[in-house]
């Protein structure tokens, strides 16, 4: 019976889960990429492959997914892409590689644990193209390490000098920025050497894409860090209040200490529930509904944190603009950082980071796509948290409050004394 | 574990090892269901919101998560489905039941009622009202000034639905704009929306079909007998099994055979097609699903197989 019998053996169905995102040029093969980690890990379903016509199987097409792009030839939108391998399960967030959707990669690194940047064996003859170099700096700006992918390496006769220049360019540029590099792979998507099986260069006996991948741990696994539970909504039972949320950082059990909002009230934790059920203990990534010991002025919006919470109205950050709309200096934007929602200012734009020559360059605007170091003042107290120590409250959004658009991705750099 | 498979297949034959391959207390359920369940949470933002239930297997998953997550209280939105008048009566029947249990207002508006408003008009009797069901769902929409409309789609469903965001912003005719679409960072949702536009929000977005069938089984999640092996009539078309039922009878010449099947996906009885397969529990519907070798809507969907880009049409003039 074709069509729906069932052919292939058990794909397996492990513990893990992660979650990565891949950047590339548009002709660096990163679709091809996607493809072939598909069809070699029998994600790809045989209706899938059919749809993509007669011929020469085009990896590409495969996650080219709306009608727009494919007319267009370039991947306009980050997508999703889910397949297992018999050690783990992936979700790759797909962010598109040229310029003027900067936004989307940046999108694509906050949902993701990992970053697969891809690199052209053939077209980085002559040194890196801009783009990886921008690549890797939002990668680096948003605290994901990096695995590259040197592709088409069969185009090149799997030169192994090829293979160091590149490397060794790429390692300049991963200092600069002070990101982490875990692994470059040298690889051909179209043949399907070193993406999920080995093979190609005699010269190389490392891991294949897939193998790096699979060891690496995910980036909501925060359990060891300071407690801190965004409420979403007052729950009740009876007379409790339930404080329920996501406990983006640390953990909670019953009797422990707690520091209630920006007062940091002292309070002690009566239980936690999961899905309703009490629990002995709830960790980072846990969506619960806490009671506490003492009654305390706490609603939506404000935050269970252990007793070192600090709190501030001003913040020194990195912004990646998203809107098409430019700053107006003098507006007001919603800033989202967990479950509140506040106004806050620009006060000051310090520079402009140009992405190409990671260089700090003097503006005095904030257009679609830059990312720059801005000094923020909020009407109501933020969590004074680094981006790069709790990276779930060290984030925040800025909202336009006229049209609603996402205006700005932020990330906490310094607290200003 | 073990299951007996006694159908011919190249690679399924004889007695399959399933205890090594399948672990449902996996932590990456967890992950998933509190994702879903910070998600529904978010939902208070709105002052009108509805979940899209129809019966089906994604929106029994996502009514169990609901009740979750606001236990002890009530889930703060009605349950709402948008009905193509073309059911399997057990799914009606699973359905009303779910939602008496579950204590939440049931809401159901027809496409009938749209045909008869003359908003709807079909080609044909029996021609799929799938696509018609967006008409329907615009009307119940500004009927009830719902806001925000929860679904269970997944991003795994198909190409379009990949790109799909969490909080998937749409403008007063509920139309989906692909390129417009509001840039989602981390799980700070943008849930902002002007009078007059809604929200469509997708708790399940990252959830796969094994996902689903491995917390239907670790959850005890009841569902429609349909999702398990039965004896059904059943007719060869393209490549596809058509149900034999009093809407959609065997053409002429057309060979009726009675088989034991399963549905991947349950929709609108004239474009819903079900598989081959003795899977008659979660477990094995799971193992199933692993190794599965055809798309959940490529094996079932009609109307998915019509054009590569159907989906992204529906979603363009307003459907889920």
């Amino acid at each position: 019976m074709d069509g729906v019998s069932f052919l292939r053996p058990p794909q397996t169905w492990s513990g893990a889960q992660i979650r990565f995102m891949t950047a590339g040029s548009v002709d660096d093969g990163k679709s091809t990429l996607i493809g072939r980690l598909l069809l070699d890990s029998q994600a790809l379903m045989r209706d899938q492959a059919a749809a993509i016509g007669n011929g020469e199987l085009d990896l590409a097409e495969l996650t080219d997914g709306l009608e727009a792009e494919r007319a267009q030839g370039i991947t306009i939108d980050v997508a999703y892409r889910y397949f297992a391998t018999p050690r783990a399960s992936f979700i790759i967030a797909d962010a598109p590689g040229h310029e003027q959707y900067t936004r989307n990669m940046v999108t694509a690194a906050s949902v993701s644990d990992v970053a697969v940047i891809v690199i052209d064996a053939v077209r980085a003859e002559y040194g890196l193209k801009p783009q990886t170099r921008r690549h890797a700096a939002i990668a680096s700006m948003m605290g994901l390490d990096i695995v590259v992918a040197v592709n088409k390496m069969d185009l090149v006769g799997w030169s192994q000098a090829r293979f160091d220049a590149i490397r060794a360019a790429f390692e300049d540029v991963v200092q600069t920025l002070g990101a982490r590099c875990i692994a470059f792979v040298p690889l051909s998507a179209k043949a399907g050497d070193n993406v999920v099986t080995r093979g190609g260069a005699s010269w190389y006996n490392g891991p294949a894409l897939v193998e790096v991948l699979e060891s690496i741990p995910a980036r909501t696994a925060h359990a060891d860090y300071a407690l801190r539970l965004p409420v979403q909504i007052v729950l009740r039972d009876g007379d409790k209040r339930l404080y329920a949320g996501r406990i983006e950082s640390g953990s909670l059990k019953p009797g422990d200490k707690v520091a209630v909002g920006p007062a940091a009230a002292p309070a002690t934790v009566a239980q936690v529930r999961i899905g309703g059920v009490r629990v002995p203990r709830a960790d980072s990534g846990a969506s619960v509904a806490i009671e506490l010991n003492e009654d305390r002025d706490l609603g939506p919006g404000g935050v269970i944190a252990d007793a070192g919470v600090r709190y501030t109205r001003r913040v020194i950050a990195d912004l990646c603009w998203l809107d098409e709309a430019a700053w107006i200096p003098g507006r007001r934007y919603v800033l989202r950082q967990g479950a509140l929602e506040t106004l806050a200012l620009i006060e000051k734009l310090r520079f402009v980071r140009d992405i190409a020559t990671l260089e700090h360059v003097e503006a005095n605007t904030i257009a679609l796509n830059d990312i720059v170091s801005v000094v923020i003042s909020a009407r109501d107290p933020l969590l004074a948290d680094l981006y790069a120590e709790l990276p779930g409250s060290g984030a925040f959004v800025l909202f336009d409050p006229d049209t609603n658009q996402t205006a700005a991705a932020g990330m906490i750099r310094e607290i200003p004394a | 574990m073990r299951l007996a498979y006694e159908r011919d297949s190249d690679a399924l034959t004889g007695a399959i090892e399933i205890a090594p391959v399948v672990d449902v207390t996996a932590a990456r359920l967890d992950r998933l269901e509190a994702e879903a369940v910070y998600i529904l949470r978010e939902l208070t933002q709105f002052a009108r919101p509805a979940l899209m239930f129809s019966g089906g297997k994604d929106s029994a998953v996502l009514l169990h998560v609901a009740l979750k997550a606001f236990a002890p209280a009530k889930p703060p939105f009605a349950l709402l489905h948008i009905d193509t008048g073309h059911n399997f009566p057990e799914v009606i029947a699973f359905r009303d039941a779910r939602a008496r249990e579950s204590g939440l207002e049931l809401i159901v508006r027809g496409v009938e009622d749209s045909i008869r408003r003359g908003s709807v008009r079909l080609a044909g009797e029996t021609a799929s009202r799938n696509a018609a069901q967006a008409t329907t769902l615009l009307e119940a929409q500004a009927e009830f000034d719902f806001d925000a409309l929860i679904g269970g789609a997944r991003r795994d469903e198909e190409k379009a639905r990949a790109k799909e965001r969490v909080f998937s912003h749409r403008d007063a005719f509920g139309a989906w704009r692909p390129r417009a679409q509001r840039p989602e960072l981390w799980s700070l949702y943008n849930r902002r929306i002007a009078p007059g536009e809604n929200m469509r929000v997708f708790p399940l977005s990252n959830w796969t079909e094994a996902d689903i069938w491995a917390y239907i089984l670790r959850e005890r999640i009841e569902l429609p007998s349909l999702y398990y092996a039965h004896q059904r009539e059943v007719v060869r078309r393209d490549g596809l099994l058509f149900p034999v039922t009093p809407l959609t009878p065997a053409a002429e010449g057309e060979v009726v055979e009675r088989l034991a099947v399963r549905f991947r996906t349950v929709g609108d009885i004239t474009g819903t097609c079900p598989v081959e397969s003795y899977a008659g529990s979660a477990s094995d519907v799971l193992l199933e699903t692993l190794s599965a070798s055809v798309s959940e809507r490529g094996a079932t969907r009609m109307d998915d197989r019509a054009n590569a880009a159907a989906m992204e049409r529906r979603k363009l003039e307003g459907y889920f």
